[in-house]
């Protein structure tokens, strides 16, 4: 039993559902440019397309996020991960997991899953080359038993991208 | 009692000073929280509405709204007691952030529901960021506009223009009309451009150049050629002086004089202005017969631009330039040629007096936008045809 499906398996809080069906609401009336919900009947795990943004080295590519709440959202940070094929990019492993402070020590509940996708929109789009980082072999191979991101101590080293 | 009851002297019922049970919370000490909100030093713990009914506050954390909020005191952000209480992180050892602005040692402060001067101000502030926006999206719509126009020159001016083509003219002048005109205007290279003039019935309010105006050129030449007729060395300026008297003033607006009043154009009031009468003159000047090229520069402004800066051709020109020639053109229209009274006219026609030599070149106002410059072609061409038509006098050298 791995922490990302224990933590996606128990259910939403109260709160947590009336916040995410609200931000949902939002999300319909003005969605983040760039992305789009793909429509499921699961609150608790979104599936959102991700368009590179035109004039990157990801423009014309699309790829997919998978958002899942924990019970205590928004107290607790979204797992946000790609769906591998991930893109190309020095803090994305290919396994999907994502080194963005925002996701893990720097989470503040006042962030929305919209403010997240800017967020790693803007993380892509300011990518200089199209790379994996340095120790993601190595990363990925730990991570075989299905670990959240979120149990990973990582180390924010770059504020640059 | 009555002293626990905080500075904004509001009356918290009893079941306000403790959670409401939107979380579960732990290690909270429920006897601090109660005096703290019964000192009105932290929001009661309302019950928060899913929806905004009235004067309600949506609390940035939960999506609920409250009659009052918290402030932070680094941002003055809004949060909801039970929200606030969840932002503390017991077993962390690191001072707790703001949520919102990430500052440390995040506190807050209650000042109770917001005063009405609070709430003005707010809407002000909401007011500003639309109207900033709005200043964005116009921003974003006159650049648009300004490409699309520099786009239409690059094209126009990058060679020759095949003959019927309308390019300039479909914006102007974007209906059927009864008529059709070709007419020509001689381009530096000595090529022509051939342009059909359609309506003369609609008008694009987007731009000065409009049919009514190509119309009236042809009136005025019409005139001219008619006056010139009969008073050959004698043309009538003081129509022209007239027209462009009422001209000026309402050029701008281009209220259009109705087209049958368009016909007899040297009688008419009309909005053309200047130019119009740039215009007339020029056609007069090529009556009168004098074959100076340097003459042309002198129609200003707009021949300058083919004959001594074709490069420039390319750059449009404002309409601040149009009104910058409309000043000066009250400045001395001149002894030479028409009574002072008359007060009106380019100053560019003292040039063009009779066998005049003088040539002006004013580099600053060479026309920047293509209505101008079209204008121009009009004119130039017009004069042309006159010159052809009058056959007698031979081609004019426009460079």
């Amino acid at each position: 039993m791995t922490s990302a499906s224990a933590s996606s398996r128990k259910a939403l809080s109260k709160i947590a559902t009336n916040r995410l069906q609200k931000e949902l609401m939002e999300w319909q009336v003005n969605p983040p440019t760039g992305f789009k919900h793909k429509v499921t009947d699961n609150l608790q795990r979104w599936v959102i397309e991700v368009h590179g943004a035109p004039g990157t080295l990801y423009s014309n590519e699309v790829f997919q996020l998978q958002v899942d709440f924990p019970e205590h959202y928004p107290m607790e940070a979204p797992q946000v991960i790609f769906v591998p094929p991930a893109p190309l990019h020095p803090h994305i492993y290919s396994n999907g997991h994502i080194c963005l402070d925002i996701l893990y020590d720097s989470w503040s509940p006042a962030m929305t899953v919209s403010s997240v996708c800017i967020s790693i929109l803007s993380m892509l789009s300011s990518s200089p080359a199209k790379q994996r980082p340095a120790d993601d072999e190595r990363y990925v191979k730990n991570c075989r038993n299905g670990r959240s991101p979120k149990e990973t101590r990582w180390w924010f080293h770059d504020d640059k991208v | 009692m009555g002293n626990k009851l905080g500075r904004r002297r509001q009356i918290v019922d009893e079941k306000y000073t403790k959670p409401q049970g939107l979380y579960q919370h732990k290690d909270v000490d429920h006897k601090k929280l109660r005096k703290l909100i019964l000192d009105a030093k932290l929001a009661p713990c309302y019950p928060g509405d899913d929806d905004c009914s009235c004067d309600l506050e949506e609390c940035p954390i939960c999506f609920l709204y409250y009659p009052s909020l918290n402030r932070s005191r680094c941002c003055t952000k809004g949060i909801c007691t039970e929200c606030f209480l969840q932002m503390k992180t017991p077993n962390s050892t690191r001072p707790t952030q703001c949520p919102f602005c990430k500052t440390l040692n995040y506190a807050v402060e209650y000042r109770g529901v917001k005063s009405k001067e609070e709430k003005g101000q707010e809407q002000i502030e909401e007011q500003r960021v639309i109207e900033a926006k709005i200043r964005m999206r116009q921003q974003e719509i006159l650049d648009e506009e300004e490409r699309m126009i520099k786009r239409q020159e690059m094209s126009s001016s990058s060679g020759i223009i095949e003959p019927n083509e309308t390019e300039y003219f479909s914006r102007a002048a974007a209906s059927s009309s009864e008529s059709e005109e070709i007419v020509s205007a001689p381009q530096p290279s000595g090529t022509e451009i051939r342009h059909s003039l359609r309506s003369r019935e609609n008008r694009d309010d987007e731009f000065d150049l409009d049919p009514e105006n190509i119309m009236l050129m042809e009136a005025i030449w019409l005139s001219y050629q008619e006056d010139n007729k009969h008073q050959h060395h004698n043309p009538n300026y003081g129509d022209a002086a007239q027209l462009a008297k009422y001209a000026t003033e309402v050029r701008v607006l281009a209220s259009m004089a109705p087209q049958s009043e368009m016909a007899s154009a040297s009688s008419s009031s009309s909005p053309s202005g200047g130019l119009a009468c740039a215009i007339a003159a020029l056609a007069e000047r090529q009556q009168t017969g004098a074959e100076s090229s340097t003459n042309y520069n002198n129609y200003g402004v707009n021949t300058s631009t083919y004959n001594i800066h074709p490069d420039h051709s390319s750059t449009g020109l404002s309409l601040n330039n149009h009104l910058q020639i409309s000043r000066q053109e009250h400045e001395s229209w001149g002894e030479n040629v028409v009574e002072p009274e008359t007060g009106y006219g380019y100053d560019h026609y003292e040039d063009v007096h009779r066998g005049g030599q003088y040539v002006q070149q004013d580099e600053n106002i060479v026309p920047e936008s293509f209505e101008e410059q079209m204008m121009l072609a009009m004119a130039v061409s017009l004069a042309e045809a006159r010159a052809r038509t009058s056959s007698s006098t031979p081609e004019v050298a426009w460079i």
